[in-house]
C-alpha cells in the first residue's frame, strides 16, 4: 500500500514536471534539429547528470561491492544486442511519426489533446506486436547479449566520472551549435506568473526530474511510463488467446517488465494515472488545457508512430523514459545504446518526413 | 489510599505478567518474538540474517544490522539441483561476521517461507544456535518498527559447520518407498493449496516450474501451511498446532516428510512439526517439481488429469 501511495505522487511529481516544464524528447530535439536551439535538450542532460550522481549513491547503499557480477536490484539495465539497437531506432521514427515520444503523449494527453489518445491506442496494438515477435527475437539475440554494467567493469568512481565527462562533452558540443535567440523580456512577470502560467526551462524540470528519479528508485521503482501498458496489451492478448504460450526470458530482465495484470491498480498504473492527472492539473491552471480536434491524416500519423514506439518500447524493454532516462542514470550500457539509436532514428525520418511534406506542398 | 494501593497492585501484576510472557516468547529456543528482537540489536553476538523472495526488498530497508543471503544463489549449488555444499556454506557465514557462538535470528518475507527453508539449511550443517523472528518481516513491518537501507559489513567470523546431516532430509528413494507402502511407518504431509493436492491444477498462477503430472504423492495427507499460522503470521501454538496435524492424522508417532512444490513452503510446515513439536520430521525439497515429472512412480489423481494437467 505504501508503494502505491508512493506510485501516485512520484507520477503527479513526474506529469506536473513533464507539463510545466515540456519535457517532450521529441519536441526538444526537433527543436535543435530545425532551430539549432539546444535549451531543451540541455535540460535533459541536466536530468540525466543529476541521476547518474544520486543513483550511484544509492547504489553504494543497496549493493555496496559493484565487483562480485551483480546488478543492483531493479535497475534499469539491459542486455546490449542488436536487437535493442532495432527497437530503439524504431521508435525514434514512432516518436517522429506522432510527434511525441510516449511520456509526452501522456502528458499531451492531460493538456487535452485527444490525437495523444490514438498513439496510445497505437502504443498498446505496438505492443501486442511486440509480443508477437519476442520469442524469435529473444533467440536470434536477445539471451546471448551481454548485459553491461560500467560500475561492474570500472568502479562506482569510475563510472560516475566516465558518464558525467560523457554528458559534459555532449552539453559541449550542443552549446557550441546552439544557436542563441532573443528571449522575450521576462522582467514584467510576477512569480506567480512565472511558476504558474510560463513554461519553466527545460533545465529546470530537468533538473527535478533527475532528482525525483533518484527518489523513485530509492522508494519504489526505476522511472518509467510502460509497464502499465504492456500490462494492458498482455493481458488482453492473453484473454483473446492472441500471445505465444510463453514468452522466453521477458520476466527475468529488469525493465518496464509487463506482468499479467493480477490487480486493477498496479504500481505503474498508479503513477501513469497520476501523471496524466497532474499534467490535467496544471495545463488547467496555465491556461495549456485545450480539446484538440483530429484531422485523418494526423490520427493516421498517430496510430501508426504509436505501433512502432510500442513494438520498439516491448522490444527494448522500456521507452526514452524507463530504458534511456533510467538507463543511463543506471549507468547501464543499454541506456546509452537506446538513446543513440532512437535519435539516429528519428534524426532520419523527421528529415524524410519534412522533404516529403515540402515536395506535396 | 485502597484505590490507589489496589491500582498499584493491578498494575504490578499487569506488569509480571507482561514480563512473563515476553520472556516465554523471548525464551523459546526455536522462536523469537518482534519485541524481544527489537531490545537485542545492540548485541555483537546476535546476528540477524534475512532470507527473503522478492529482490529489492533487504536493499530499501532490513532490519538494522541485518545480512542478506539470497536463497536461489547463496543457499543453494550453482551447478547441480541442490543446497548449498558445506564449503560455500562455512564461508558464507564466516563473511556474514558469524562465530561458532553467535546467536543466529532468520526472519524473511512472505510468511518467513525461506526464511524456515535457510533453518533448514542451517540444521543439516549442525548449527543450533537459530530461531526464527515469529511473524516474520511482515509482522515487523506492520508493528511500524525501524528498517534500515545500510547494509553493515562485519569482520569475518570463524564458525566451523558440520557435514550436511541428511537425517532431516528426505531424497526420491525414500518418498517412492512411502508411496509404494514399502515403508508404510512414515506419513507424508502435502502442504500445497488443496487444488494442488487434488490434481485439479499443476502449480498456483505465474510460477515457472512445472511438472509433466498433477495430483499428489499417494498416501499423502493436505494441511496447507497457512493453517499453521495466526492473522498476523505468527505460529499457533504448540497446543493449537498438535491439535490440527493430529486431525489429518499426524500425531509425532510416526516419522514425517513434508513436501510442496519446490520444497520452500514445506520447510515452514518442517519447522512447525520438528522445531515447535518436537516431531521426527523430513523435508523433501526435491517436492512435487520432482516427483511429479519422475518416470515410474505412482500418482494420486482425485481430478482425474493425465498428461500435463488435462
Amino acid at each position: 500500500m505504501e508503494a502505491l501511495g508512493l506510485s501516485l505522487l512520484f507520477g503527479g511529481g513526474f506529469g506536473l514536471l513533464l507539463q510545466r516544464s515540456r519535457f517532450c524528447f521529441f519536441c526538444v530535439t526537433r527543436d535543435f534539429i530545425d532551430a539549432r536551439d539546444a535549451r531543451g535538450l540541455l535540460g535533459i542532460l541536466a536530468a540525466l547528470a543529476i541521476g547518474t550522481l544520486g543513483y550511484h549513491l544509492v547504489f553504494g547503499l543497496f549493493l555496496p561491492d559493484p565487483g562480485t557480477g551483480r546488478l543492483p536490484p531493479d535497475a534499469h539495465i539491459g542486455p546490449v544486442s542488436w536487437v535493442l539497437a532495432l527497437a530503439a531506432f524504431v521508435f525514434g521514427v514512432g516518436m517522429s511519426l506522432s510527434g511525441s515520444c510516449i511520456s509526452a503523449h501522456l502528458y499531451r494527453l492531460g493538456e487535452g489533446a485527444l490525437a495523444s489518445l490514438i498513439a496510445l491506442v497505437g502504443v498498446l496494438i505496438g505492443f501486442g506486436v511486440g509480443f508477437a515477435t519476442w520469442n524469435s527475437l529473444y533467440l536470434a539475440g536477445i539471451d546471448q547479449a551481454p548485459v553491461l554494467w560500467l560500475p561492474g567493469l570500472i568502479g562506482y568512481g569510475g563510472s560516475a566520472t566516465v558518464q558525467l565527462l560523457g554528458l559534459a562533452l555532449i552539453a559541449a558540443v550542443l552549446m557550441r551549435w546552439h544557436q542563441p535567440r532573443q528571449t522575450s523580456n521576462q522582467s514584467t512577470m510576477s512569480f506567480a506568473q512565472a511558476l504558474l502560467r510560463q513554461r519553466w526551462p527545460t533545465y529546470v524540470g530537468g533538473l527535478l526530474i533527475g532528482a525525483l528519479a533518484v527518489m523513485a528508485y530509492l522508494r519504489v521503482a526505476p522511472l518509467g511510463v510502460t509497464a502499465e501498458l504492456g500490462s494492458i496489451a498482455r493481458t488482453a492478448g492473453d484473454q483473446f488467446g492472441l500471445l505465444p504460450q510463453r514468452l522466453q526470458g521477458l520476466d527475468s530482465f529488469s525493465g518496464c517488465a509487463t506482468a499479467v495484470k493480477n490487480a486493477i491498480l498496479s504500481q505503474n498504473g498508479a503513477f501513469i494515472s497520476a501523471l496524466v492527472l497532474a499534467a490535467f492539473a496544471s495545463a488547467l491552471i496555465a491556461g495549456d488545457f485545450s480539446a484538440q480536434r483530429v484531422s485523418v491524416g494526423k490520427a493516421l500519423g498517430q496510430l501508426s508512430g504509436g505501433i512502432l514506439m510500442g513494438w520498439g518500447a516491448m522490444t527494448a524493454l522500456g521507452c526514452t523514459v524507463g530504458t534511456l532516462l533510467s538507463g543511463i542514470m543506471a549507468a547501464a550500457v543499454s541506456g546509452w545504446v537506446f538513446a543513440v539509436f532512437c535519435l539516429l532514428g528519428l534524426w532520419l525520418s523527421w528529415r524524410i518526413k519534412r522533404r516529403v511534406v515540402r515536395s506535396l506542398a | 489510599m485502597i484505590s490507589v494501593s489496589t491500582t498499584a497492585r493491578r498494575f504490578g501484576a499487569a506488569l509480571a505478567l507482561s514480563l512473563t510472557a515476553g520472556l516465554a516468547q523471548a525464551n523459546s529456543d526455536v522462536l523469537v518474538s518482534t519485541d524481544w528482537l527489537a531490545g537485542e540489536l545492540d548485541r555483537d553476538d546476535l546476528r540477524v540474517i534475512e532470507v527473503s523472495v522478492n529482490p529489492g526488498q533487504f536493499e530499501r530497508g532490513h532490519i538494522p544490522g541485518a545480512v542478506n543471503l539470497r536463497w536461489h544463489t547463496d543457499l543453494v549449488d550453482t551447478v547441480s539441483r541442490d543446497i548449498v555444499s558445506q564449503e560455500n556454506f562455512q564461508a558464507l557465514l564466516r563473511e556474514a561476521g558469524i562465530n561458532n557462538d553467535t546467536d543466529i535470528v532468520l526472519y524473511g518475507d512472505t510468511n518467513n517461507w525461506f526464511a524456515a527453508w535457510g533453518a533448514w539449511i542451517f540444521e543439516i550443517y549442525g548449527v543450533d544456535n537459530v530461531r526464527l523472528l515469529d511473524g516474520g518481516r511482515n509482522k515487523w513491518e506492520a508493528e511500524g518498527r525501524a528498517l534500515s537501507p545500510r547494509q553493515t559489513n562485519y569482520a569475518a567470523g570463524d564458525i566451523t559447520v558440520a557435514a550436511a546431516d541428511n537425517s532431516i532430509r528426505a531424497f526420491l528413494p525414500d518418498v517412492v518407498d512411502v508411496a509404494r507402502r514399502d515403508d508404510p511407518s512414515t506419513q507424508l504431509v502435502d502442504i500445497r493449496s488443496a487444488a494442488e493436492y487434488e490434481g485439479r491444477i499443476i502449480a498456483p498462477d505465474g510460477v515457472a516450474e512445472l511438472a509433466v503430472r498433477a495430483g499428489h504423492i499417494p498416501s499423502a495427507v493436505n494441511v496447507s501451511w497457512g493453517q499453521a499460522v495466526n492473522e498476523d503470521g505468527t505460529f499457533k501454538s504448540a497446543d493449537e498446532l498438535r491439535a490440527l496435524y493430529a486431525d489429518a492424522g499426524v500425531d509425532g508417532s510416526q516419522p514425517v516428510i513434508t513436501y510442496c512444490r519446490i520444497g520452500e513452503r514445506s520447510s515452514h510446515t518442517w519447522f512447525a512439526l520438528s522445531k515447535i513439536l518436537g516431531y521426527d520430521v523430513k523435508n523433501y525439497d526435491g517436492s512435487w517439481t520432482e516427483y511429479g515429472n519422475s518416470v515410474g512412480v505412482p500418482v494420486t489423481n482425485l481430478a482425474g488429469t493425465v498428461w500435463g494437467g488435462q
